[in-house]
């Protein structure tokens, strides 16, 4: 590749013409916004960033930034693998995204609200009653309940992808317990030790003001009657992958982190234990899953949660954040809906894009699904772990057929979507001691409060470190990368 | 006309070793509603723990006792007086047939208000087909009626048969059960019609000779478009009315069992409770 010029670190990149490449344009040229990167980093040597690459390594070892996998005989810590070459996003693009994923952030809530109370959206026919009444994430329990604030997803995590038409796509809301924003901050930390100079050509804004947006999103959401709150983070414990997350966390608010059996409940009340007695908590910042919160009403055996929480919740005497029972509105199924669900309740049109579907159920979407089934992920509603996805491309003719048949047979039973391609990045890759494209996404925090919302300026850029791979996801070998938001110049 | 009731709860629990820690919630308190009014309750134990009030997930009342320091038994007892008002159910329910009554059952609008209950939870599964038939001639509370008969006729009372997790796949082999079975069969029956059906636990008046009324008692309560939620006891075929105290409701008996404790313990543990409901005709 000639347009590497003479940058030997740039020896095996091979752009592929079909993918939209983040630094490359179509005519190998270097994008403008990276070209000052791309200029400094050329003046490093591939030994460099060798050496660099293992400094930022054992600089997220000595931190205990780790996680565990777990394997067949043993469990290893690993560090979650961090690339030296960031991802640059210009101000214009991320107001794009900031207003994009904020407005998806409201809708959603407005849409759990909702679902909890008159449930007009489905008694309107706009979603299908099936697809909530399926959902084993529905928490009865909190029909009719008011959550302080009137706020679900208080946290939400998106991911986006930029397809080959260079246009960002939504992939998923996770508005349950999203985790990944401790590495945003830290991927920053890494870079500005590895390399700081390449700072002072870039205004990028800062990432570490995340936790002060939090504490300030979980006061806002504080009990009735309560002048300040006591907030504090609860961890499954230390075992818990993302556990080094929950302390970060907790720390860069200044809040106690405890797990299920340093709380207790009394009178409906929540109180920590200290060693100068129980202190009453007001906002819990949870990151354990509904069905462990608490024993009385959730599963039975779990020992992580607090028993008698959902009573104190319920009576108004604390807050949990993300509201339990926000799982029904993160699901695939509902995902197909968003365009209509933003629609419904902000009356406003979807700034980012939904990865366009075709329910199968209606007649027109199934003549066009069954024309180009060879061009499209065929995958249940019923959303069941992956099974019975087919990727088009990848089918043989006999498999086609297969396909067209079962769904003529059962229309109802099934959407499908194009086949997105995700952009690739220049990855620095230990073995050839170059730099590589690899698909990478974006994942994005939104803060909603009581009249307050938050966007982090940045996001976790992960990174498929294996070459074609397109699973980004930590546990399958994903790496991340630190990812600027460029100031308006 | 009124009766007024005398109810009695006690337990105890035995623990094999000493338990350190622990936390009861008692569901026993009859609720306030219409039909039946809480004059006095108080709960007593023998640990002389105080007593706090709360809610379970459903927002129904609920007693719970932290004991503060080690124990191997523990006893509870609660009493509570009730005037149980006497209504003829039949000033409520229609039991003129109207096709817009299946009409309404079927619209999306009463599907959506009543989602919670029209869900199949694990013990209100049906694994196959039953025999009973719903017959869309007549209405839908003749209907019930002949699914209360047709289960009380079907099936055989008789404890120690089944437990808290029996599924009906074994209850329709072995046709045998008890009152929560049999609440779990009519429950499941009338959903997969349509109908919203929901688990009720509660007392039952005792001396009159029905089945289950030495513990608590568990019904169904059906939504039926024209009259609101009417009462079931398939274990007795009755109409749940004057001699049905209610507790609470829920999908099944996992939502409203009476006691559910969270104890840190090592060994084997026994609960053992019984339950004495005495009426009076008020003047």
């Amino acid at each position: 590749m000639k347009k590497t010029n003479d940058n030997p670190t740039f020896e095996s990149y091979n752009r592929d013409p079909k993918l939209f490449d983040e630094i490359f344009d179509e005519n190998d040229n270097v994008r403008d916004i990276y070209k000052t990167l791309f200029n400094l980093y050329s003046e490093h040597s591939a030994k460099d960033f060798g050496r660099l690459n293992n400094k930022a390594k054992s600089s997220f070892f000595n931190q205990g930034i780790t996680f565990q996998v777990y394997g067949d005989h043993e469990i290893k810590e690993k560090i979650f693998p961090f690339d030296l070459f960031p991802r640059i996003i210009d101000a214009q693009e991320w107001e794009l995204i900031e207003k994009g994923v904020l407005q998806r952030s409201k809708a959603l809530n407005a849409f759990l609200w909702d679902l909890y109370h008159d449930k007009n959206i489905i008694k309107e026919g706009i979603v299908p009653l099936e697809l909530i009444s399926s959902s084993a994430n529905y928490l009865d329990q909190i029909n009719g309940f008011d959550p302080p604030g009137g706020i679900y997803n208080h946290i939400s995590g998106t991911d986006l992808i930029k397809h080959s038409d260079g246009k960002y796509y939504v992939l998923e809301d996770n508005i349950r317990c999203p985790s990944g924003v401790s590495y945003v901050i830290c991927n920053r930390t890494a870079l500005k030790r590895a390399l700081f100079g390449v700072f002072n050509h870039y205004q990028a804004h800062t990432v570490t003001d995340y936790a002060e947006n939090l504490l300030q999103i979980l006061e806002t959401v504080k009990p009735k009657g309560v002048d300040v709150p006591n907030c504090v983070v609860i961890t499954p414990g230390i075992y818990n992958s993302a556990y080094y997350e929950h302390s970060y966390l907790a720390k860069a608010m200044g809040v106690e982190l405890v797990e299920g059996r340093d709380l207790f409940v009394e009178n409906d009340f929540v109180y920590m234990k200290t060693i100068s007695g129980p202190q009453k908590v007001d906002v819990i910042y949870r990151r354990i899953d509904d069905q462990f919160l608490d024993p009385l009403e959730f599963k039975p055996d779990s020992a992580l949660g607090v028993p008698g929480l959902m009573a104190a919740y319920k009576k108004g005497n604390v807050c949990l954040v993300n509201a339990p029972g926000t799982g029904v509105a993160d699901d695939k199924a509902i995902y197909t809906y968003m365009p209509e669900i933003i629609k419904y309740y902000l009356d406003e049109d979807p700034i980012l894009n939904n990865v366009p579907t075709y329910h199968c159920s209606r007649p027109d979407e199934l003549e066009y699904v069954l024309e180009n089934v060879h061009n499209l992920v065929v995958k249940p509603v019923d959303e069941a772990g992956g099974y019975g996805i087919s990727i088009g491309n990848k089918l043989s003719k006999d498999e086609i057929e297969e396909v067209r048949k079962t769904l003529k047979e059962n229309p109802r039973k099934y959407i499908a979507q194009p086949i997105m391609s995700l952009s690739v990045h220049p990855t620095y890759i230990e073995e050839t001691e170059c730099f590589e494209p690899r698909h990478v996404d974006l994942r994005t925090f939104t803060l909603l409060g009581a009249d307050k919302e938050f966007v982090l300026k940045g996001g976790l850029t992960r990174v498929a470190l294996q070459k074609g791979n397109l699973i980004v996801n930590s546990s399958q070998g994903g790496g991340s990368k630190d990812t600027w938001v460029l100031k308006n110049n | 006309m009124n009766l007024e009731y005398n109810i009695r709860y006690a337990a105890k629990n035995t623990y094999e070793n000493e338990a350190s820690k622990a936390l009861w919630q008692f569901l026993i308190i009859p609720e306030n509603n219409e039909t039946q009014q809480l004059i006095s309750d108080e709960f007593t134990n023998s640990l002389k723990i105080q007593v706090e009030e709360s809610i379970n997930g459903y927002n129904f009342r609920t007693y719970k006792i932290r004991p503060k320091e080690r124990f191997d038994e523990v006893e509870f007892q609660a009493d509570f007086k009730l005037i149980k008002r006497v209504e003829n159910i039949f000033e409520r329910v229609s039991l003129e047939y109207s096709k817009d009554e299946y009409k309404i059952l079927r619209s999306l609008e009463f599907r959506v208000t009543n989602d919670v209950f029209l869900r199949s939870t694990a013990l209100t599964k049906l694994p196959h087909q039953v025999e009973f038939q719903f017959d869309e001639n007549i209405s839908l509370f003749e209907n019930l009626q002949n699914l209360n008969s047709w289960i009380k006729n079907e099936f055989t009372f008789k404890t120690n048969v089944t437990d808290i997790d029996t599924d009906l796949n074994h209850i329709l082999e072995i046709k045998q059960g008890v009152c929560q079975d049999f609440t779990h069969l009519f429950i499941a029956i009338a959903k997969e019609f349509g109908i919203p059906a929901r688990y009720v636990s509660g007392y039952l008046h005792q001396g009159n000779g029905y089945f289950g009324d030495s513990q608590m008692h568990a019904w169904v309560e059906c939504c039926l478009p024209s009259s609101g939620w009417i009462g079931f006891d398939p274990t007795n075929n009755l109409l749940a009315a004057e001699n049905h105290i209610k507790v609470a409701h829920g999908k099944d008996y996992t939502d409203c069992p009476p006691l559910k404790g969270v104890v840190f313990s090592s060994g084997k543990n026994e609960t053992e409770y019984t339950v004495q409901v005495s009426a009076q005709q008020q003047q």
